[in-house]
C-alpha cells in the first residue's frame, strides 16, 4: 500500500524511455563521432600569410627588374639580325640605319639611299654633326673623364655594306670608335663578344 | 581577418584594428598583374667592331709599334672566303674556305666551316694567348659594298668564335680572341 502512495505523486506513468540518446548529447565533437563522421575535415583555411609574403616577393622582383622607359627603342623598319657570340647591350647612343634613312636616337640625320645612289663611302655630314654634338654635351655633363666612345648600330638585315661602312667610319669620326652592332640572342645566351 | 592587438582598452577609442587582408591581397595581385604586363624580357644584345682611328693629335713622338700579324677575312668571293695572314703588308699564309651556309632558323645562317677554320688558325698563329694580356689580336674584314648587312654579321659572328681567357682583375673570363675592324675600300 505505501508504494502505491508514493506513485501517486507523478500525474504521468512512467514510461521505459525510448532511443533519443545520439540527438540528446551536446558536445559537438561526440555527436560527429556518433554520427559516424570522423573523416578528415573538408573545410581548409588558407595560409593567407605566407601567400601574401609570397606575393611581396613577386612584386619587390618585378619591381626591381622594372624599365620605365620601356623597351630598347627598336624601329619599327629595322629587321635584326641575330648571332651567337654576343654581349649584353650597354646604354649608349643609338644609330638606326632603315632602308631608306639613318636616324640618331629616333632623329634623322641622313638618307640611306643617297649613299646607295653616290656609291661610294662617305662621311654623313648630318650624323657627324650630331654625334659630334652627343659627345660634347657628355664631356661638358662629366668634365675630366674618359670619354668611353661606345655607339650602338641598329642596322637592319638587308642594307648594304656601303651604308654601314660609310656610318661606321663616320661615328669613328664623330668621336665614337667602340661600334657595336645590335643582335638578336641566336640559341642559348652567351657571355662572348667583342673586345672592349 | 588579421589583427592588431596593442592591448589598451582603457582609451576611448579603439586601439585595437583589424587588417583588411582580402583589398590587400587584391591590390598585390593588381600590382603583380601590372609589372607582369609592363616587364622587359629583352632578347637584345651587341657584337663589337673597332674602328681604329689616329686619336686627338699629341706632342709626344708616336711610339715605335711591332708589326703584329694580323688576320684579313676576304668576303668578296661568290663560292670561297679567303683568310689572309699578315704582318705589316707582308702576306704570310693565304686559306681558302668554302662558302657554305648552314640554315639556323627563319632567314638565318651561319658559316660553321669559316668560325671552325679561323678558330684553328688562331690556335696555330694567334699571338696574345695570355689571359694578362689586354691586346686581342686583329681581325680585318674586306666585304663587298652590296653585301646584306646579315652576311657581314654572320661572317663577324664565325671571326667571333675562337675565344680565350681573359683577366679581369683577378677573375678570369672568356672573351672572343679576335677583335673586328673593317677594311675601308
Amino acid at each position: 500500500m505505501s508504494s502505491e502512495k508514493a506513485l501517486s505523486r507523478f500525474h504521468q506513468a512512467i514510461s521505459v524511455p525510448g532511443r533519443q540518446l545520439m540527438h540528446k548529447v551536446p558536445l559537438a565533437f561526440v555527436r560527429k563521432k556518433v554520427l559516424g563522421g570522423g573523416g578528415r575535415a573538408v573545410n581548409q583555411e588558407i595560409p593567407l600569410i605566407p601567400f601574401i609574403d609570397f606575393l611581396l616577393c613577386i612584386v619587390l622582383f618585378l619591381l626591381a627588374s622594372f624599365s620605365a622607359s620601356g623597351e630598347l627603342p627598336i624601329d619599327k623598319n629595322v629587321k635584326l639580325p641575330k648571332a651567337e657570340n654576343v654581349i649584353d647591350m650597354t646604354d649608349a647612343p643609338i644609330v638606326a640605319i632603315t632602308g631608306t634613312q639613318i636616324l640618331v636616337d629616333g632623329n634623322p640625320a641622313g638618307s640611306t639611299r643617297a649613299i646607295i645612289e653616290a656609291n661610294r663611302l662617305q662621311k654623313i655630314d648630318d650624323l657627324f654633326a650630331r654625334l659630334k654634338a652627343k659627345r660634347d654635351l657628355w664631356s661638358q655633363l662629366n668634365p675630366g673623364k674618359p670619354f668611353p666612345g661606345v655607339v650602338v648600330l641598329q642596322v637592319d638585315r638587308k642594307v648594304p655594306a656601303l651604308v654601314v661602312k660609310s656610318v661606321f667610319q663616320t661615328a669613328a669620326l664623330g668621336g665614337f670608335p667602340n661600334v657595336s652592332f645590335m643582335v638578336g640572342r641566336l640559341g642559348g645566351a652567351s657571355s662572348g663578344g667583342g673586345g672592349e | 581577418m588579421a589583427g592588431i592587438d596593442v592591448g589598451g582598452h582603457g582609451g576611448k577609442r579603439a586601439t585595437n584594428h583589424d587588417i583588411p587582408l582580402i583589398p590587400f591581397i587584391d591590390f598585390l595581385l593588381c600590382l603583380v598583374a601590372f609589372l607582369l604586363v609592363t616587364a622587359v624580357w629583352s632578347q637584345m644584345a651587341r657584337i663589337n667592331a673597332d674602328a681604329r682611328v689616329p686619336g686627338p693629335p699629341t706632342s709626344d713622338p708616336p711610339e715605335e709599334q711591332k708589326k703584329e700579324k694580323q688576320l684579313h677575312v676576304e668576303m668578296r668571293g661568290e663560292h670561297k672566303f679567303q683568310l689572309v695572314w699578315k704582318e705589316g703588308s707582308t702576306v704570310v699564309n693565304t686559306i681558302d674556305v668554302d662558302r657554305k651556309k648552314v640554315n639556323a632558323g627563319a632567314d638565318e645562317y651561319r658559316y660553321p666551316d669559316l668560325a671552325a677554320k679561323i678558330k684553328e688558325e688562331w690556335t696555330k698563329n694567334g699571338t696574345h694567348r695570355a689571359a694578362s694580356d689586354k691586346k686581342l689580336d686583329q681581325a680585318v674584314l674586306h666585304t663587298d659594298n652590296s653585301t646584306p648587312f646579315s652576311d657581314v654579321i654572320a661572317v663577324i659572328d664565325a671571326i667571333y668564335t675562337p675565344q680565350r681567357d681573359y683577366d679581369l682583375g683577378g677573375k678570369l673570363k672568356k672573351f672572343p680572341a679576335f677583335n673586328v675592324t673593317f677594311a675601308m675600300n
